[in-house]
């Protein structure tokens, strides 16, 4: 009893007490055992420990990670990134006004109803609306080309841009814009000196949240782009579900992974935490 | 209004129909005889031939399982996770947060194919089991944000009430915590089980031979290029069912 009041002291000081401890500890092993430890038996395949047949080397190789740094890789990589990058600035421009207009504009009844067409998409697979636009762009024969991955993409992402950029401004406190305007200034100076940098956290969150998966996509340049538009994703995809290729497979997802985190961690470090 | 309010009236509109344009295009053309675009003839044939398909019927079923059961398993451990943490007064909140925050940042595809290893390694048989722990791996972490948000917004000295009145922490949890936290929870499920019943990536690296979902369905047909009538009668059912799911989420979490 007196063990248990003890071990209870300390947890207590810790700030962890028993029930939160004994409530975190199974969500917390199922993550550790299916999240967390598959990406550590996908680092050991990328250095070879684990090799063919599940034969384990001791030695380690970097051979893997030499392969995947190959020059026809790297503009695999860049080429993601290019896409993706582009995606971002485009679904940005597109976005903000679209968001100002429903945050800013709309009346109170339309706004609610233009919510609701700006969270729906949110809701439907990529897989259904890439599909969707699939069936368009192939009467219009532009399936299968660069343009077609790009529209793709823009299509699929433009929901995650404007919902954080509307969460935004609608959060906006409307008596600064009136300030602005009371003092002389002109609707455009109010835009670029009050609206857009009250804006910035939202501008931030949905680049990321755009920018991020839209470097991994595979679905899009694989159904739109087919044989004509290669990334990391479809890259991925043949190295492990056709070429069986996994520990080269594992490699270039390993630095892939490693661009992205650095990209995080930068982004946290500079402007401070994720707030969506 | 201004000029500058019209042009962004008019861009809204445009934005919107550019979203939709495609899925009405898809649901008009699955009640179309001919299917495509050019020339239009009203019929449920399409429908009616799917529902003879027996490959959609048991990739529908194995899809309505995985889900519910992901839905399921993800709410508990999400919720009494979320529950823990927000109770707990720790220093290690932030960190343990950001546990449960990885899954929903790191790209899709690299936790599908690291699961694949991870499974091929322990020789684990694929198909329903590992479609469903992938899934669920990443579900937790969803319903982890909506709950905590609920929780956060928890009104606390209704328990303390509760524990004054003498009610014990396991009753006060069941009668006054449980309660209150339903919306969020019934919320959660719908999120977890629409992530499952979408997924694609993760359940193509997981899946073995024969188990097959609705969206590989979609996938395998429409792969290369192939639109056909039947797979916009499936695409259409589909959007009924993720809009349908939707209307029910933002029901829940508005209460």
């Amino acid at each position: 009893m007196e063990f248990l009041k003890i071990k209870m002291k300390i947890l207590s000081r810790i700030g962890l007490h028993g029930t939160s401890l004994f409530l975190l500890f199974p969500p917390l092993v199922f993550l550790a055992i299916f999240f967390y430890i598959p990406f550590i038996i996908a680092f050991l395949y990328s250095i070879g420990i684990i090799g063919r047949d599940r034969v384990i080397n001791i030695a380690p190789t970097l051979s893997y990670f030499i392969e995947a740094l190959n020059p026809l890789y790297l503009k695999v990589v860049a080429n993601s990134l290019y896409i993706a990058a582009i995606t971002t600035i485009s679904c940005l421009i597109i976005a903000y006004p679209v968001a100002y207009y429903i945050a800013l504009k709309a009346s109170y009844k339309l706004r609610n109803l233009l919510m609701i067409a700006v969270i729906l998409p949110y809701w439907i697979s990529f897989l259904l609306r890439t599909y969707a636009l699939m069936t368009i762009l192939s009467s219009l024969n532009m399936l299968f080309t660069y343009h077609a991955v790009v529209i793709g993409m823009i299509y699929d992402y433009l929901p995650f841009m404007i919902l954080p950029l509307y969460v935004n401004l609608e959060k906006l406190d409307r008596s600064l814009l009136e300030a602005s305007y009371t003092l002389g200034a002109s609707p455009t100076k109010t835009f670029l000196k009050v609206t857009l940098p009250l804006s910035l956290q939202g501008i931030i969150a949905g680049c990321i949240l755009v920018f991020v998966p839209a470097t991994g996509e595979f679905i899009v340049p694989y159904m739109l782009g087919g044989v004509s538009v290669t990334t990391i994703g479809t890259l991925t995809w043949d190295l492990f579900l056709k070429f069986h290729n996994w520990w080269r497979g594992a490699a270039l997802s390993i630095i892939y992974i490693f661009i992205i985190l650095a990209m995080l961690i930068v982004y946290v470090k500079k402007i401070g935490g994720i707030e969506i | 209004m201004s000029l500058t309010d019209n042009l962004m009236k008019i861009h809204t509109i445009a934005i919107l129909l550019f979203l939709y344009a495609p899925i009405a295009i898809v649901v008009l053309s699955s009640f179309n005889e001919y299917g495509g675009l050019s020339s239009f003839k009203f019929t449920t044939r399409w429908y009616e031939s799917l529902l003879q398909n027996s490959t959609v019927w048991k990739a529908f079923s194995n899809s309505l399982l995985v889900a519910i059961l992901c839905a399921l398993i993800s709410v508990i451990l999400g919720f009494i996770s979320a529950y823990g943490l927000v109770r707990a007064n720790t220093a290690f909140k932030s960190s343990i947060e950001s546990i449960f925050y990885i899954p929903i940042i790191i790209p899709e595809i690299t936790e599908a194919l690291s699961l694949l290893l991870f499974y091929n390694l322990l020789s684990f048989p694929l198909g329903f089991i590992s479609v469903l722990i992938g899934h669920t791996a990443f579900s937790i972490s969803f319903v982890f944000v909506v709950s905590k948000a609920r929780l956060a917004g928890f009104d606390r000295s209704l328990e303390e009430a509760s524990m004054t009145l003498g009610a014990n922490r396991l009753q006060t949890f069941i009668k006054i915590t449980l309660p209150l936290s339903a919306p969020g929870i019934i919320a959660s499920m719908l999120l977890s089980f629409t992530l499952s019943w979408d997924d694609f990536i993760k359940t193509v690296f997981t899946t073995g031979p024969g188990f097959q979902t609705i969206p590989l369905v979609i996938w395998s047909q429409s792969a290369r290029g192939g639109v056909s009538p039947e797979l916009n009668a499936l695409t259409s059912l589909m959007l009924v069912i993720s809009i349908t799911l939707s209307y029910l989420y933002v029901k829940m979490i508005k209460r």
